[in-house]
Protein backbone atom coordinates (compact mmCIF):
# COMPACT_ATOMS: atom_id res chain seq x y z
CA UNK A 1 0.00 0.00 0.00
CA UNK A 2 1.33 3.38 -0.95
CA UNK A 3 -1.07 5.90 0.59
CA UNK A 4 1.41 8.74 0.35
CA UNK A 5 1.56 8.41 -3.41
CA UNK A 6 -2.22 7.96 -3.52
CA UNK A 7 -2.89 11.27 -1.79
CA UNK A 8 -0.46 13.03 -4.10
CA UNK A 9 -2.31 11.56 -7.11
CA UNK A 10 -5.65 12.79 -5.80
CA UNK A 11 -4.22 16.26 -5.33
CA UNK A 12 -2.70 16.40 -8.80
CA UNK A 13 -5.84 15.06 -10.50
CA UNK A 14 -7.81 17.66 -8.62
CA UNK A 15 -5.45 20.37 -9.87
CA UNK A 16 -5.87 19.10 -13.43
CA UNK A 17 -9.61 19.09 -13.15
CA UNK A 18 -9.92 22.54 -11.73
CA UNK A 19 -8.65 23.66 -15.13
CA UNK A 20 -11.88 22.33 -16.57
CA UNK A 21 -14.37 23.11 -13.83
CA UNK A 22 -16.96 24.54 -16.19
CA UNK A 23 -16.91 21.31 -18.21
CA UNK A 24 -17.57 19.30 -15.06
CA UNK A 25 -20.29 21.70 -13.96
CA UNK A 26 -22.07 21.06 -17.25
CA UNK A 27 -21.71 17.30 -16.73
CA UNK A 28 -23.03 17.55 -13.19
CA UNK A 29 -25.96 19.62 -14.41
CA UNK A 30 -26.71 16.93 -17.01
CA UNK A 31 -26.84 14.28 -14.29
CA UNK A 32 -29.35 16.32 -12.30
CA UNK A 33 -31.82 16.55 -15.15
CA UNK A 34 -33.42 13.03 -15.18
CA UNK A 35 -34.29 13.03 -11.44
CA UNK A 36 -35.51 16.63 -11.70
CA UNK A 37 -37.80 15.73 -14.60
CA UNK A 38 -39.07 12.69 -12.69
CA UNK A 39 -39.71 14.88 -9.66
CA UNK A 40 -41.79 17.41 -11.58
CA UNK A 41 -43.81 14.61 -13.23
CA UNK A 42 -44.60 13.09 -9.83
CA UNK A 43 -45.41 16.48 -8.36
CA UNK A 44 -47.91 17.09 -11.14
CA UNK A 45 -49.37 13.60 -10.80
CA UNK A 46 -49.71 13.64 -7.03
CA UNK A 47 -51.81 16.84 -6.90
CA UNK A 48 -53.15 17.71 -3.43
CA UNK A 49 -53.90 14.19 -2.19
CA UNK A 50 -50.61 12.50 -2.92
CA UNK A 51 -50.05 9.01 -4.37
CA UNK A 52 -50.06 5.93 -2.15
CA UNK A 53 -49.58 8.09 0.90
CA UNK A 54 -46.64 10.06 -0.50
CA UNK A 55 -47.32 13.75 -0.55
CA UNK A 56 -45.93 16.66 -2.47
CA UNK A 57 -43.35 17.76 0.09
CA UNK A 58 -42.25 14.16 0.52
CA UNK A 59 -41.67 13.79 -3.21
CA UNK A 60 -39.58 16.94 -3.12
CA UNK A 61 -37.54 15.64 -0.18
CA UNK A 62 -37.10 12.25 -1.88
CA UNK A 63 -35.83 13.71 -5.13
CA UNK A 64 -33.62 16.40 -3.68
CA UNK A 65 -31.87 13.85 -1.49
CA UNK A 66 -31.72 11.52 -4.49
CA UNK A 67 -29.98 14.17 -6.58
CA UNK A 68 -27.28 14.48 -3.91
CA UNK A 69 -26.94 10.73 -3.37
CA UNK A 70 -26.81 10.16 -7.13
CA UNK A 71 -24.03 12.72 -7.42
CA UNK A 72 -22.06 11.33 -4.49
CA UNK A 73 -22.28 7.73 -5.67
CA UNK A 74 -21.93 8.33 -9.42
CA UNK A 75 -18.55 6.99 -10.39
CA UNK A 76 -17.30 8.58 -13.57
CA UNK A 77 -13.76 7.30 -13.05
CA UNK A 78 -14.73 3.98 -14.57
CA UNK A 79 -15.51 5.61 -17.89
CA UNK A 80 -11.88 6.56 -18.37
CA UNK A 81 -10.43 3.24 -17.21
CA UNK A 82 -11.54 1.55 -20.43
CA UNK A 83 -9.74 4.19 -22.51
CA UNK A 84 -6.61 3.79 -20.44
CA UNK A 85 -6.57 0.06 -21.10
CA UNK A 86 -7.45 0.39 -24.79
CA UNK A 87 -4.94 3.10 -25.59
CA UNK A 88 -2.02 1.48 -23.80
CA UNK A 89 -1.71 4.25 -21.20
CA UNK A 90 -1.94 1.49 -18.63
CA UNK A 91 1.79 0.95 -19.28
CA UNK A 92 2.57 4.19 -17.47
CA UNK A 93 0.53 3.02 -14.49
CA UNK A 94 2.12 -0.41 -14.43
CA UNK A 95 5.65 1.02 -14.36
CA UNK A 96 5.04 2.83 -11.06
CA UNK A 97 5.41 1.29 -7.62
CA UNK A 98 1.80 2.08 -6.75
CA UNK A 99 -1.36 0.07 -7.30
CA UNK A 100 -3.32 1.25 -10.37
CA UNK A 101 -6.44 1.35 -8.18
CA UNK A 102 -5.07 4.59 -6.75
CA UNK A 103 -5.10 6.14 -10.21
CA UNK A 104 -8.80 5.39 -10.58
CA UNK A 105 -9.60 6.37 -7.01
CA UNK A 106 -7.76 9.64 -7.45
CA UNK A 107 -9.95 10.71 -10.35
CA UNK A 108 -12.97 9.44 -8.41
CA UNK A 109 -12.26 11.60 -5.37
CA UNK A 110 -11.09 14.57 -7.37
CA UNK A 111 -14.30 14.35 -9.38
CA UNK A 112 -16.51 14.09 -6.29
CA UNK A 113 -15.15 17.34 -5.00
CA UNK A 114 -15.53 19.29 -8.23
CA UNK A 115 -19.08 18.02 -8.84
CA UNK A 116 -20.31 18.63 -5.31
CA UNK A 117 -19.09 22.21 -5.38
CA UNK A 118 -21.71 22.65 -8.07
CA UNK A 119 -24.48 20.30 -6.99
CA UNK A 120 -24.75 21.06 -3.26
CA UNK A 121 -25.51 24.80 -3.53
CA UNK A 122 -27.92 24.18 -6.39
CA UNK A 123 -29.81 21.54 -4.40
CA UNK A 124 -30.01 23.81 -1.35
CA UNK A 125 -31.39 26.54 -3.57
CA UNK A 126 -34.03 24.15 -4.95
CA UNK A 127 -34.84 23.13 -1.37
CA UNK A 128 -35.46 26.74 -0.37
CA UNK A 129 -37.89 27.16 -3.25
CA UNK A 130 -39.69 23.79 -3.12
CA UNK A 131 -39.75 23.24 0.66
CA UNK A 132 -39.20 19.53 1.20
CA UNK A 133 -40.46 17.69 4.28
CA UNK A 134 -37.50 16.36 6.23
CA UNK A 135 -37.96 14.56 9.51
CA UNK A 136 -35.10 12.29 10.43
CA UNK A 137 -33.94 10.68 13.67
CA UNK A 138 -30.33 10.25 14.69
CA UNK A 139 -30.58 6.48 14.20
CA UNK A 140 -31.94 6.91 10.67
CA UNK A 141 -29.23 9.40 9.88
CA UNK A 142 -26.58 6.89 11.00
CA UNK A 143 -28.13 4.16 8.85
CA UNK A 144 -28.35 6.61 5.98
CA UNK A 145 -24.65 7.46 6.19
CA UNK A 146 -23.68 3.80 6.42
CA UNK A 147 -25.82 2.85 3.43
CA UNK A 148 -24.53 5.88 1.51
CA UNK A 149 -20.93 4.76 1.91
CA UNK A 150 -21.86 1.21 0.89
CA UNK A 151 -23.85 2.60 -2.06
CA UNK A 152 -20.85 4.54 -3.29
CA UNK A 153 -18.60 1.51 -2.81
CA UNK A 154 -21.05 -0.73 -4.67
CA UNK A 155 -21.56 1.66 -7.58
CA UNK A 156 -17.82 2.28 -7.89
CA UNK A 157 -16.76 -1.37 -7.72
CA UNK A 158 -19.62 -2.45 -9.96
CA UNK A 159 -18.56 0.04 -12.62
CA UNK A 160 -14.95 -0.98 -12.11
CA UNK A 161 -15.53 -4.60 -13.03
CA UNK A 162 -17.56 -3.57 -16.05
CA UNK A 163 -14.72 -1.26 -17.12
CA UNK A 164 -12.18 -4.06 -16.67
CA UNK A 165 -13.94 -5.97 -19.43
CA UNK A 166 -12.01 -3.59 -21.72
CA UNK A 167 -9.17 -6.11 -21.39
CA UNK A 168 -11.27 -8.42 -23.58
CA UNK A 169 -13.70 -6.22 -25.49
CA UNK A 170 -12.79 -3.01 -27.23
CA UNK A 171 -15.96 -1.10 -26.39
CA UNK A 172 -16.72 -2.27 -22.88
CA UNK A 173 -17.95 1.23 -22.03
CA UNK A 174 -21.22 0.35 -23.77
CA UNK A 175 -21.90 -1.79 -20.69
CA UNK A 176 -21.42 1.28 -18.49
CA UNK A 177 -24.10 3.06 -20.52
CA UNK A 178 -26.34 0.01 -20.03
CA UNK A 179 -25.66 0.15 -16.31
CA UNK A 180 -26.72 3.80 -16.25
CA UNK A 181 -30.01 2.87 -17.89
CA UNK A 182 -30.64 0.04 -15.42
CA UNK A 183 -29.85 2.40 -12.56
CA UNK A 184 -32.36 4.88 -13.98
CA UNK A 185 -35.12 2.27 -14.00
CA UNK A 186 -34.38 0.14 -10.93
CA UNK A 187 -32.62 2.47 -8.52
CA UNK A 188 -35.61 4.58 -7.66
CA UNK A 189 -34.73 7.40 -10.00
CA UNK A 190 -37.66 7.14 -12.42
CA UNK A 191 -39.95 6.53 -9.44
CA UNK A 192 -39.48 5.57 -5.80
CA UNK A 193 -39.18 1.77 -5.76
CA UNK A 194 -42.34 1.50 -3.63
CA UNK A 195 -44.33 3.03 -6.49
CA UNK A 196 -43.07 0.60 -9.14
CA UNK A 197 -45.49 -2.13 -10.35
CA UNK A 198 -45.36 -5.25 -8.17
CA UNK A 199 -43.09 -7.46 -10.29
CA UNK A 200 -40.64 -4.62 -10.95
CA UNK A 201 -40.53 -3.94 -7.23
CA UNK A 202 -39.55 -7.57 -6.55
CA UNK A 203 -36.85 -7.43 -9.21
CA UNK A 204 -35.54 -4.11 -7.89
CA UNK A 205 -35.28 -5.50 -4.37
CA UNK A 206 -32.83 -8.18 -5.42
CA UNK A 207 -30.87 -6.46 -8.20
CA UNK A 208 -27.90 -4.33 -7.10
CA UNK A 209 -29.10 -1.05 -8.66
CA UNK A 210 -31.51 0.07 -5.93
CA UNK A 211 -28.62 -0.21 -3.47
CA UNK A 212 -26.55 2.23 -5.49
CA UNK A 213 -28.97 5.19 -5.16
CA UNK A 214 -32.54 4.60 -4.00
CA UNK A 215 -31.92 2.62 -0.82
CA UNK A 216 -30.14 5.34 1.20
CA UNK A 217 -32.72 7.88 -0.01
CA UNK A 218 -35.54 5.64 1.23
CA UNK A 219 -33.86 5.48 4.64
CA UNK A 220 -33.44 9.23 4.74
CA UNK A 221 -37.05 9.91 3.78
CA UNK A 222 -38.41 7.52 6.39
CA UNK A 223 -39.95 4.96 4.01
CA UNK A 224 -38.45 1.83 5.57
CA UNK A 225 -38.96 -0.16 8.77
CA UNK A 226 -35.96 -1.22 10.81
CA UNK A 227 -36.28 -4.78 9.49
CA UNK A 228 -36.34 -3.51 5.91
CA UNK A 229 -33.26 -1.41 6.57
CA UNK A 230 -31.45 -4.45 8.01
CA UNK A 231 -32.36 -6.63 5.02
CA UNK A 232 -31.35 -3.85 2.64
CA UNK A 233 -27.94 -3.40 4.23
CA UNK A 234 -27.41 -7.16 4.01
CA UNK A 235 -28.29 -7.32 0.30
CA UNK A 236 -26.16 -4.22 -0.32
CA UNK A 237 -23.16 -5.82 1.39
CA UNK A 238 -23.58 -9.10 -0.48
CA UNK A 239 -23.60 -7.31 -3.86
CA UNK A 240 -20.56 -5.31 -2.81
CA UNK A 241 -18.66 -8.49 -1.94
CA UNK A 242 -19.70 -10.12 -5.24
CA UNK A 243 -18.52 -7.05 -7.15
CA UNK A 244 -15.20 -7.03 -5.26
CA UNK A 245 -14.60 -10.70 -6.07
CA UNK A 246 -15.43 -10.09 -9.75
CA UNK A 247 -13.07 -7.12 -9.79
CA UNK A 248 -10.08 -8.90 -8.36
CA UNK A 249 -10.63 -11.90 -10.64
CA UNK A 250 -11.02 -9.75 -13.74
CA UNK A 251 -8.03 -7.59 -12.83
CA UNK A 252 -5.75 -10.57 -12.31
CA UNK A 253 -6.81 -12.32 -15.48
CA UNK A 254 -7.09 -9.16 -17.49
CA UNK A 255 -3.59 -8.15 -16.59
CA UNK A 256 -2.33 -11.59 -17.50
CA UNK A 257 -3.98 -11.23 -20.89
CA UNK A 258 -2.68 -7.67 -21.31
CA UNK A 259 0.87 -8.72 -20.57
CA UNK A 260 0.53 -11.66 -22.92
CA UNK A 261 -0.72 -9.73 -25.94
CA UNK A 262 1.01 -6.44 -25.25
CA UNK A 263 -0.39 -2.99 -24.61
CA UNK B 1 31.48 -2.26 -10.48
CA UNK B 2 31.48 -5.10 -12.99
CA UNK B 3 28.39 -6.81 -11.75
CA UNK B 4 25.81 -8.17 -14.13
CA UNK B 5 22.68 -6.04 -13.91
CA UNK B 6 20.68 -7.49 -16.77
CA UNK B 7 20.79 -11.19 -17.48
CA UNK B 8 18.65 -12.54 -20.29
CA UNK B 9 18.80 -16.23 -21.17
CA UNK B 10 16.83 -17.73 -24.04
CA UNK B 11 14.14 -15.07 -23.98
CA UNK B 12 11.24 -15.90 -26.26
CA UNK B 13 7.98 -14.09 -26.76
CA UNK B 14 5.17 -15.34 -28.94
CA UNK B 15 2.00 -13.33 -29.51
CA UNK B 16 -1.33 -14.87 -30.37
CA UNK B 17 -2.86 -12.61 -32.97
CA UNK B 18 -6.51 -12.99 -34.03
CA UNK B 19 -6.90 -13.63 -37.75
CA UNK B 20 -9.88 -13.28 -40.00
CA UNK B 21 -10.79 -12.88 -43.63
CA UNK B 22 -12.28 -9.60 -44.83
CA UNK B 23 -16.05 -9.15 -44.91
CA UNK B 24 -19.01 -9.18 -42.58
CA UNK B 25 -19.54 -12.93 -42.69
CA UNK B 26 -16.00 -13.56 -41.54
CA UNK B 27 -16.39 -10.94 -38.82
CA UNK B 28 -19.47 -12.74 -37.48
CA UNK B 29 -17.72 -16.09 -37.73
CA UNK B 30 -15.04 -14.68 -35.48
CA UNK B 31 -17.53 -14.81 -32.58
CA UNK B 32 -18.16 -18.52 -33.07
CA UNK B 33 -14.75 -19.85 -33.88
CA UNK B 34 -11.94 -17.35 -33.45
CA UNK B 35 -8.78 -18.18 -35.38
CA UNK B 36 -5.40 -17.22 -34.04
CA UNK B 37 -1.98 -17.18 -35.48
CA UNK B 38 1.15 -17.43 -33.38
CA UNK B 39 3.61 -14.68 -34.14
CA UNK B 40 7.12 -15.10 -32.80
CA UNK B 41 8.33 -11.64 -31.79
CA UNK B 42 11.49 -12.62 -29.93
CA UNK B 43 13.19 -15.96 -30.40
CA UNK B 44 15.76 -17.39 -27.96
CA UNK B 45 17.61 -14.17 -27.31
CA UNK B 46 20.40 -14.20 -24.72
CA UNK B 47 22.60 -11.36 -23.53
CA UNK B 48 24.03 -9.80 -20.42
CA UNK B 49 24.57 -6.18 -19.50
CA UNK B 50 27.10 -4.96 -16.96
CA UNK B 51 26.18 -2.20 -14.52
CA UNK B 52 26.98 1.23 -15.94
CA UNK B 53 26.94 0.21 -19.59
CA UNK B 54 24.99 2.06 -22.28
CA UNK B 55 23.67 -0.47 -24.74
CA UNK B 56 21.64 0.09 -27.89
CA UNK B 57 19.04 -2.29 -29.15
CA UNK B 58 18.75 -1.82 -32.90
CA UNK B 59 16.88 -3.48 -35.69
CA UNK B 60 14.21 -2.68 -38.30
CA UNK B 61 10.62 -1.89 -37.34
CA UNK B 62 8.90 -4.96 -35.97
CA UNK B 63 12.16 -6.73 -35.19
CA UNK B 64 11.27 -7.22 -31.53
CA UNK B 65 13.09 -4.31 -29.87
CA UNK B 66 10.15 -2.80 -28.02
CA UNK B 67 8.90 -6.26 -27.10
CA UNK B 68 12.28 -6.99 -25.53
CA UNK B 69 12.21 -3.72 -23.58
CA UNK B 70 8.67 -4.39 -22.40
CA UNK B 71 9.65 -7.83 -21.16
CA UNK B 72 12.65 -6.34 -19.34
CA UNK B 73 10.40 -3.80 -17.60
CA UNK B 74 7.75 -6.35 -16.66
CA UNK B 75 5.04 -4.97 -18.95
CA UNK B 76 5.02 -8.20 -20.93
CA UNK B 77 5.36 -11.76 -19.72
CA UNK B 78 7.92 -13.78 -21.64
CA UNK B 79 6.78 -17.00 -23.29
CA UNK B 80 10.07 -18.65 -22.42
CA UNK B 81 13.51 -18.08 -20.97
CA UNK B 82 14.75 -16.48 -17.79
CA UNK B 83 15.25 -12.78 -17.17
CA UNK B 84 16.82 -11.00 -14.23
CA UNK B 85 17.02 -7.22 -14.00
CA UNK B 86 18.71 -5.64 -10.99
CA UNK B 87 18.21 -8.87 -9.06
CA UNK B 88 14.48 -9.14 -9.77
CA UNK B 89 12.26 -11.08 -12.13
CA UNK B 90 10.54 -8.26 -14.03
CA UNK B 91 7.32 -10.17 -14.74
CA UNK B 92 6.46 -10.20 -11.02
CA UNK B 93 6.31 -6.40 -11.04
CA UNK B 94 7.37 -6.13 -7.40
CA UNK B 95 7.46 -2.59 -6.10
CA UNK B 96 11.07 -3.11 -5.07
CA UNK B 97 11.83 -3.75 -8.74
CA UNK B 98 9.76 -0.86 -10.08
CA UNK B 99 11.61 1.50 -7.74
CA UNK B 100 14.99 0.78 -9.35
CA UNK B 101 14.01 0.93 -13.02
CA UNK B 102 12.48 3.50 -15.31
CA UNK B 103 11.22 3.56 -18.83
CA UNK B 104 10.67 6.38 -21.29
CA UNK B 105 8.40 5.58 -24.20
CA UNK B 106 9.14 8.13 -26.93
CA UNK B 107 5.57 8.07 -28.18
CA UNK B 108 3.61 7.81 -24.90
CA UNK B 109 3.75 10.56 -22.34
CA UNK B 110 3.78 9.99 -18.61
CA UNK B 111 3.26 13.68 -17.84
CA UNK B 112 -0.05 15.02 -16.57
CA UNK B 113 -1.23 17.10 -19.47
CA UNK B 114 -3.03 20.03 -17.91
CA UNK B 115 -0.77 21.01 -15.06
CA UNK B 116 2.82 22.29 -14.92
CA UNK B 117 5.60 19.71 -15.15
CA UNK B 118 6.69 20.67 -11.65
CA UNK B 119 3.41 19.30 -10.24
CA UNK B 120 3.90 15.95 -11.98
CA UNK B 121 7.45 15.76 -10.61
CA UNK B 122 6.24 16.31 -7.06
CA UNK B 123 3.55 13.65 -7.43
CA UNK B 124 6.22 11.22 -8.64
CA UNK B 125 8.37 12.17 -5.66
CA UNK B 126 5.48 11.15 -3.41
CA UNK B 127 4.83 7.92 -5.32
CA UNK B 128 8.48 6.93 -4.96
CA UNK B 129 8.42 8.21 -1.37
CA UNK B 130 11.39 10.52 -1.68
CA UNK B 131 11.97 13.26 0.90
CA UNK B 132 10.45 16.56 -0.26
CA UNK B 133 13.74 18.47 0.03
CA UNK B 134 15.51 15.74 -1.88
CA UNK B 135 12.90 15.90 -4.67
CA UNK B 136 13.44 19.64 -4.96
CA UNK B 137 17.19 19.22 -5.19
CA UNK B 138 16.93 16.52 -7.82
CA UNK B 139 14.52 18.56 -9.94
CA UNK B 140 16.92 21.50 -9.76
CA UNK B 141 19.90 19.37 -10.65
CA UNK B 142 18.25 17.62 -13.59
CA UNK B 143 16.63 20.75 -15.00
CA UNK B 144 19.97 22.51 -14.82
CA UNK B 145 21.62 19.69 -16.73
CA UNK B 146 18.88 19.82 -19.37
CA UNK B 147 18.66 23.64 -19.44
CA UNK B 148 14.93 23.66 -18.86
CA UNK B 149 14.38 25.75 -15.71
CA UNK B 150 12.13 28.15 -17.61
CA UNK B 151 9.58 25.55 -18.69
CA UNK B 152 8.93 23.89 -15.33
CA UNK B 153 5.96 26.09 -14.48
CA UNK B 154 4.13 25.90 -17.80
CA UNK B 155 1.29 23.43 -18.34
CA UNK B 156 2.71 20.44 -20.19
CA UNK B 157 0.21 20.75 -23.05
CA UNK B 158 1.77 24.13 -23.94
CA UNK B 159 5.27 22.69 -24.33
CA UNK B 160 6.99 21.72 -27.57
CA UNK B 161 7.89 18.13 -28.32
CA UNK B 162 11.52 18.69 -27.34
CA UNK B 163 10.60 20.39 -24.08
CA UNK B 164 8.21 17.57 -23.30
CA UNK B 165 10.91 14.97 -23.87
CA UNK B 166 13.12 16.81 -21.39
CA UNK B 167 10.27 16.59 -18.89
CA UNK B 168 9.89 12.87 -19.59
CA UNK B 169 13.55 12.36 -18.79
CA UNK B 170 13.35 14.26 -15.51
CA UNK B 171 10.18 12.37 -14.58
CA UNK B 172 11.85 9.06 -15.19
CA UNK B 173 15.07 9.91 -13.35
CA UNK B 174 13.74 11.53 -10.16
CA UNK B 175 13.95 8.26 -8.25
CA UNK B 176 17.51 7.61 -9.50
CA UNK B 177 16.81 4.30 -11.22
CA UNK B 178 19.69 1.85 -11.55
CA UNK B 179 18.45 0.81 -14.96
CA UNK B 180 16.91 3.19 -17.47
CA UNK B 181 15.11 1.98 -20.58
CA UNK B 182 14.66 4.49 -23.39
CA UNK B 183 12.41 3.57 -26.29
CA UNK B 184 13.24 5.94 -29.15
CA UNK B 185 13.96 8.94 -26.94
CA UNK B 186 14.92 11.24 -29.82
CA UNK B 187 11.94 10.44 -32.06
CA UNK B 188 10.85 13.55 -33.93
CA UNK B 189 13.25 15.96 -32.23
CA UNK B 190 15.40 18.53 -33.97
CA UNK B 191 19.17 18.14 -34.25
CA UNK B 192 20.16 20.49 -31.45
CA UNK B 193 17.74 18.97 -28.95
CA UNK B 194 18.92 15.51 -30.00
CA UNK B 195 22.48 16.61 -29.23
CA UNK B 196 21.45 18.14 -25.91
CA UNK B 197 19.69 14.94 -24.88
CA UNK B 198 22.63 12.81 -25.93
CA UNK B 199 25.12 14.75 -23.87
CA UNK B 200 22.70 14.69 -20.97
CA UNK B 201 22.39 10.91 -21.15
CA UNK B 202 26.18 10.53 -21.17
CA UNK B 203 26.58 12.99 -18.32
CA UNK B 204 23.91 11.26 -16.27
CA UNK B 205 25.39 7.84 -16.94
CA UNK B 206 28.81 9.00 -15.78
CA UNK B 207 27.53 10.80 -12.71
CA UNK B 208 25.34 8.00 -11.38
CA UNK B 209 26.69 4.89 -13.10
CA UNK B 210 23.17 4.17 -14.29
CA UNK B 211 22.80 1.35 -16.77
CA UNK B 212 21.01 2.53 -19.88
CA UNK B 213 19.40 0.48 -22.59
CA UNK B 214 17.92 2.29 -25.55
CA UNK B 215 16.36 1.70 -28.90
CA UNK B 216 16.70 4.18 -31.72
CA UNK B 217 16.64 4.43 -35.46
CA UNK B 218 19.12 7.29 -35.45
CA UNK B 219 22.65 6.00 -35.93
CA UNK B 220 23.93 9.28 -34.49
CA UNK B 221 22.32 8.38 -31.15
CA UNK B 222 24.06 5.06 -31.14
CA UNK B 223 27.46 6.22 -32.37
CA UNK B 224 27.52 8.91 -29.75
CA UNK B 225 26.09 7.03 -26.78
CA UNK B 226 26.65 3.34 -26.97
CA UNK B 227 29.76 1.31 -26.49
CA UNK B 228 27.83 -1.72 -27.56
CA UNK B 229 24.95 -2.62 -29.83
CA UNK B 230 22.58 -5.56 -29.87
CA UNK B 231 21.14 -6.08 -33.32
CA UNK B 232 17.81 -7.85 -33.46
CA UNK B 233 16.26 -9.05 -36.67
CA UNK B 234 13.09 -11.11 -37.00
CA UNK B 235 13.24 -11.65 -33.26
CA UNK B 236 16.73 -13.08 -33.26
CA UNK B 237 19.89 -11.55 -31.90
CA UNK B 238 22.26 -11.47 -34.86
CA UNK B 239 24.99 -9.25 -33.51
CA UNK B 240 26.30 -8.29 -30.08
CA UNK B 241 29.37 -6.09 -29.91
CA UNK B 242 30.91 -2.72 -30.74
CA UNK B 243 29.29 -0.62 -33.43
CA UNK B 244 32.46 0.03 -35.46
CA UNK B 245 33.24 -3.69 -35.51
CA UNK B 246 29.78 -4.24 -36.91
CA UNK B 247 30.40 -2.04 -39.92
CA UNK B 248 33.86 -3.54 -40.47
CA UNK B 249 32.56 -7.05 -40.22
CA UNK B 250 29.64 -6.33 -42.40
CA UNK B 251 30.79 -4.46 -45.30
CA UNK B 252 33.05 -6.37 -47.56
CA UNK B 253 33.26 -3.26 -49.73
CA UNK B 254 35.25 -0.02 -49.71
CA UNK B 255 34.37 3.31 -51.21
CA UNK B 256 37.01 5.05 -53.31
CA UNK B 257 36.48 8.78 -53.84
CA UNK B 258 38.66 10.19 -56.58
CA UNK B 259 39.20 13.68 -57.93
CA UNK B 260 41.03 13.90 -61.24
CA UNK B 261 42.71 16.93 -62.83
CA UNK B 262 40.59 17.14 -65.99
CA UNK B 263 36.94 16.37 -66.58
CA UNK B 264 36.59 12.95 -68.09
CA UNK B 265 34.82 12.91 -71.42
CA UNK B 266 33.79 9.30 -71.13
CA UNK B 267 34.70 6.43 -68.92
CA UNK B 268 35.48 3.01 -70.18
CA UNK B 269 33.22 0.67 -68.28
CA UNK B 270 35.45 -2.30 -68.96
CA UNK B 271 38.24 -0.88 -66.87
CA UNK B 272 36.05 -0.94 -63.76
CA UNK B 273 34.31 -4.19 -64.31
CA UNK B 274 37.57 -6.14 -64.26
CA UNK B 275 37.85 -5.08 -60.59
CA UNK B 276 34.20 -5.71 -59.90
CA UNK B 277 33.85 -2.02 -59.15
CA UNK B 278 30.76 0.04 -59.72
CA UNK B 279 30.36 3.80 -60.10
CA UNK B 280 28.07 5.25 -57.47
CA UNK B 281 28.41 8.95 -58.28
CA UNK B 282 30.02 10.93 -61.04
CA UNK B 283 30.26 14.68 -61.18
CA UNK B 284 32.80 16.47 -63.44
CA UNK B 285 36.19 15.65 -61.96
CA UNK B 286 34.84 13.73 -58.95
CA UNK B 287 33.60 10.21 -58.85
CA UNK B 288 32.91 7.54 -56.26
CA UNK B 289 33.48 3.84 -56.78
CA UNK B 290 32.48 0.84 -54.73
CA UNK B 291 34.80 -2.15 -54.83
CA UNK B 292 35.22 -5.30 -52.84
CA UNK B 293 37.68 -4.93 -49.98
CA UNK B 294 40.18 -7.33 -51.53
CA UNK B 295 40.12 -5.46 -54.82
CA UNK B 296 40.61 -2.02 -53.31
CA UNK B 297 44.46 -1.87 -53.50
CA UNK B 298 44.60 -3.07 -57.10
CA UNK B 299 41.84 -0.72 -58.15
CA UNK B 300 43.52 2.21 -56.43
CA UNK B 301 46.80 1.40 -58.21
CA UNK B 302 45.04 1.28 -61.54
CA UNK B 303 43.43 4.69 -60.92
CA UNK B 304 46.77 6.26 -60.02
CA UNK B 305 48.35 4.84 -63.17
CA UNK B 306 45.61 5.66 -65.56
CA UNK B 307 44.61 9.21 -64.49
CA UNK B 308 46.18 12.33 -63.12
CA UNK B 309 44.73 12.05 -59.61
CA UNK B 310 44.37 15.19 -57.50
CA UNK B 311 42.77 13.53 -54.53
CA UNK B 312 41.97 9.96 -53.55
CA UNK B 313 40.27 8.62 -50.43
CA UNK B 314 39.52 5.00 -49.54
CA UNK B 315 36.89 4.63 -46.84
CA UNK B 316 34.27 2.37 -45.27
CA UNK B 317 30.71 2.80 -46.47
CA UNK B 318 28.57 5.01 -44.19
CA UNK B 319 26.97 3.29 -41.24
CA UNK B 320 23.42 3.98 -42.42
CA UNK B 321 24.10 2.16 -45.67
CA UNK B 322 25.57 -0.80 -43.83
CA UNK B 323 22.69 -1.04 -41.41
CA UNK B 324 20.24 -0.72 -44.27
CA UNK B 325 21.84 -3.71 -45.96
CA UNK B 326 21.59 -5.86 -42.85
CA UNK B 327 17.96 -4.88 -42.37
CA UNK B 328 17.24 -5.80 -45.98
CA UNK B 329 19.19 -9.03 -46.02
CA UNK B 330 18.59 -10.08 -42.44
CA UNK B 331 22.05 -11.41 -41.70
CA UNK B 332 25.42 -10.13 -40.55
Amino acid sequence: MNHRGGFALIKSTWLSWLQYRSFFFVLAFGWMIPPLVAMFVWLAASGQDGIQGIHRSEFVAYYLVLILVNQITYSQANWTLGDVIREGLLNNWLLRPISPVYQVLSSEFAGKFVYLVFTVPLTILLGLVLRPKIDISFLQLSFFLLSLILAWGLRFVWGYWLALLAFWFTRADALLALQDSLVFIFSGMIAPVSLLPGFLQDIATFLPFRYMVGFPVEIFTNQLTLAEIGLGLLIQSIWLIIALILCSWLWKNGLRRYSAIGG
Amino acid sequence: MNEKIIDVQNLSKTYRVPQRDPGIKAALNQFVSAKFQDVVAVNHVSFEVTAGEIVALIGPNGAGKTTTLKVLTGLLQPTGGSIMVAGHTPGKREHAFLRVISMVLGNKSQMLWDIPALDTFHVLGEIYQIEKIEVKQRIEELSLMLEMEDILKKPVRNLSLGERMKCELVASLLHRPQVLFLDEPTLGLDISIQNRLRSFIIQYNQRYQATIMLTSHYMADIERLCSRVLLIHHGELIYDGALNKLSEQLSNSKLIRVTVSEPLADIDAKEWSSFGAEILEQNHQNFTLRVEKTQAPACTAMLLNRYVVVDLVVENPPLEAVIDRIYQEGAV
